[in-house]
């Protein structure tokens, strides 16, 4: 479903904010991106999710180069940032039917999931208010919401359970989890090893812009927690 | 006392060189900052004075002619306190109250007293260099012109903190009540777009009709003076201390202006706070019931997202919308009133026909909603970023919006056609001249923003008109009606002039889309 090849982007300086990277993510993955704050992670998310150029490598999308179609690549693929901006002056329902629009979902289908995400994530009664009354969470509720309703096949997180409350981050695992088994391939970043440990098949640990381990969650903790495997990796 | 106003000036120095930046669109490169900031400060200085200066010296050169060239330091003065107030009522909010980085500051070891101070001096900061840019060239002027003595000069000095001081006043307590108004009640923007473009009408059609009887330059700046000195008693008193040396109409002067600003200050300082609470908690509409939604094309939703983010924000409506009310108001007008008593002959009436197009066209360039239209996605950009939508869609809907704000002028174009008794070719021409500048500046306005993004603003009042792209685009499409004037001197015929320029623009709108689908694709990429 992803495939990054020998990806790398620099910044107006020389250093290298992400180098060679390489790495797959299939049907049915939840893929866990981990790496301190600086690492290359958010870079690398952004590129993928189209919103960031980039030179040296490819992406692929379900075969497709997202720098020879980038419409058709954002077509099956939905993108969540670190920090849910959002357009304040919309009401919550506004932007989900915004979104609808764009990625032409059928009336019938449009009307069920904004109903169910909207119910899951304890949001509907607040879809009529303007965005900026939302706190963090419900923007990153909304956003969340705005992406699962076009049924994307590859779902792309950047930190998505900062601002969560407890119930709505197991909503969202619960999801997550739901999503796979359909078909559809997750790749998320996170600090929580925790939940990577708990949720992810397979997990991937970037350090200075070049991935350090990579394999299923199983092959890069081996007898360890990830918590331990990576300090060591980040200490190295 | 000493900390709290180390405090007061490190907050302030910290937040005007954020605004400046934003202002000259560096926000996307912080690092270039001290260089391009210092180079657009002084450009931009050099610039508005220069122009201050000619202006000053024309009119004061006129004024001198009929023995009224004591008018001109008052005229320059209710000029400069007018600008302000116009351009400060829409600066209160996002300086003093509602701006974007309030919470950080209100975070900070700081008392609020502190912080409302911070942003007071800000605003008075923006205006006194205003001020200085403007009133220090018309001092130089009055010099060449009066050979005054020494005394203008020390009055003059001493009253340019003092200038900028009502206005603000004035202009903070029209801006807080609309954007009190705006957050207050839903669609209240319209009520506020509705009030704060009357108040610039009124403005401007009372400054048609203020010289009631005269054509003279002097006859009319009397007639402008009596009036503004009823309307602004603080500029008779200016006059008097500058020009007569009248030293109790000075002292009054001084002492107006402070205790009013040092009120405001008091004021300002005990709801500071609370007003921007309430300006940035928004209305909650409980137990939302999910109905039927109605589907649309991506370039409709796209378009309808950027109509409801231009009418989202009266700064936004007033600035841009304001050419296009205007020629609405003129053409309107005209149906009214008999132009040939008012302008006196049928020549008169001839001459206003042939200055016809170059109004139009004013009107029009004066009206884009793109020059911002990409720097106000901001924060929101990652947004159409990751959407399967292409450049040209996004650019389509920012184009489409901008045309729709001008559409008035097609209906207006006929309404002066026919108001005037113009033929039918004539009629033509002039609405092709009204689509072909709509297209030009919509088209021209997106490429600026494009070449000049500026994604990380504080305050949408930088981008919106303050910023590089914005200046720049309002300033070189005036240009461009130079070259339409040239076309007027340089080709007898009206009709064929305009129709030159027509044919002109024309090539120029093929030339900036194929830019704009092209080279503007790519960055939208490297946005």
């Amino acid at each position: 479903m992803l495939k990054i090849t020998n990806f790398s982007k620099s910044y107006k300086s020389d250093k290298k904010a992400v180098d060679q990277l390489n790495l797959e993510v299939n049907s049915g993955d939840i893929f866990g991106f981990i790496g301190h704050n600086g690492a290359g992670k958010t870079t690398t998310i952004r590129s993928v999710a189209g919103v960031l150029d980039f030179e040296e490598g490819d992406i692929m999308i379900d075969g497709i180069s997202i720098k020879k179609d980038a419409v058709a690549c954002k077509q099956k693929m939905a993108y969540i940032p670190d920090n849910p901006d959002l357009y304040e002056h919309l009401t919550g329902i506004a932007y989900l039917n915004f979104i609808g629009d764009i990625f032409q979902i059928n009336k019938m289908d449009r009307e069920t999931l904004i109903k169910k995400y909207a119910d899951e994530f304890e949001l509907t009664q607040n879809l009529g208010d303007t965005i900026s009354s939302y706190s963090h969470g419900m923007k990153q509720k909304l956003a969340i919401i705005s992406a699962l309703i076009h049924r994307p096949k590859l779902l792309i997180l950047d930190e998505p359970f900062v601002g969560l409350d407890p119930k709505a981050a197991h909503t969202l695992k619960t999801i997550m989890a739901g999503l796979c088994k359909e078909g559809s391939a997750i790749f998320f970043s996170t600090h929580v090893l925790e939940v990577a440990e708990k949720i992810c098949n397979k997990i991937a640990i970037i350090k200075g812009g070049k991935l350090v381990s990579c394999g299923t969650t199983e092959e890069v903790r081996g007898n360890s927690s990830l918590e331990d495997v990576f300090m060591e990796l980040i200490e190295e | 006392m000493e900390i709290t106003m180390k405090k007061v000036m490190r907050l302030v120095s910290v937040q005007l060189w954020a605004v400046m930046g934003d202002m000259l669109s560096i926000g996307n490169n912080r690092k270039k900052k001290p260089k391009m900031l210092y180079a657009g400060v002084l450009f931009f200085t050099l610039l508005m004075s220069g122009v201050s200066f000619f202006y000053s010296l024309m009119i004061g050169s006129g004024l001198k002619m009929y023995g009224s060239l004591e008018l001109l330091p008052a005229m320059i003065m209710a000029v400069t306190c007018m600008i302000i107030l116009m351009t400060t009522i829409f600066k209160v909010k996002g300086t003093i109250f509602g701006f974007r980085d309030y919470d950080m500051v209100m975070s900070l070891p700081v008392s609020t007293g502190v912080i409302a101070a911070s942003r007071l001096i800000i605003l008075y900061a923006l205006n006194f260099m205003f001020v200085i840019i403007v009133m220090i060239p018309m001092m130089i002027a009055y010099g060449i012109l009066a050979k005054p003595d020494i005394l203008f000069y020390i009055i003059s000095i001493v009253s340019l903190f003092f200038i900028p001081l009502l206005p603000i006043v004035i202009a903070s307590f029209l801006g807080t009540l609309i954007a009190y108004a705006a957050s207050k009640f839903r669609h209240s923007n319209i009520f506020s777009i509705l009030f704060s473009l009357g108040f610039l009408v009124v403005i401007v059609v009372s400054s048609f009709f203020v010289g009631d009887n005269g054509k003279e330059l002097v006859d009319m700046s009397k007639a402008l003076t009596r009036q503004t000195n009823r309307l602004y008693p603080l500029a008779r008193m200016y006059t008097n201390a500058v020009v007569n040396y009248d030293i109790l109409e000075f002292l009054k002067f001084l002492g107006v202006s402070f205790v009013a600003f040092l009120l405001y200050t008091i004021l300002v300082k005990r709801v500071f706070k609370k007003m921007n609470t309430l300006m940035m908690t928004g209305s909650y509409h409980v137990n939302y019931q999910l109905g039927q939604l109605k589907t649309s094309s991506p370039f409709k939703a796209l378009y309808f997202k950027e109509l409801k983010r231009y009418f989202s924000s009266t700064l936004y409506v007033i600035n841009t919308g304001f050419g296009i009310l205007m020629l609405t108001i003129g053409s309107f007008a005209i149906i009214f009133v008999d132009l040939d008593k008012i302008f006196g002959s049928t020549q008169a009436t001839d001459a206003l026909v042939k200055g016809i197009p170059m109004y139009l066209s004013f009107c029009i360039i004066m009206t884009c909603s793109t020059m911002a239209s990409i720097s106000l996605e901001g924060k929101n950009i990652w947004i159409i970023k990751s959407m399967p939508v292409t450049p040209k869609t996004v650019y389509l809907s920012k184009i489409a919006v901008n045309l729709t704000i001008i559409s008035p002028a097609v209906i207006d174009t006929i309404i002066i056609g026919v108001v005037l008794k113009l033929d039918f070719w004539k009629t033509i021409i002039l609405l092709l001249l009204t689509i072909t500048c709509a297209f030009f500046i919509s088209f021209y306005g997106l490429l600026m923003n494009l070449l000049l993004p500026n994604l990380k603003w504080t305050s949408e009042v930088v981008v919106i008109k303050q910023s590089a792209a914005s200046m720049i685009t309002i300033f070189s499409a005036i240009g461009y009606i130079g070259i339409q004037f040239i076309f007027n001197i340089l080709i007898p015929s009206a009709v064929l002039a305009t129709l030159g320029y027509v044919l002109l623009t024309v090539v120029i709108d093929i030339i900036l889309y194929v830019i704009l689908m092209n080279y503007g694709s790519k960055r939208y990429y490297a946005l």
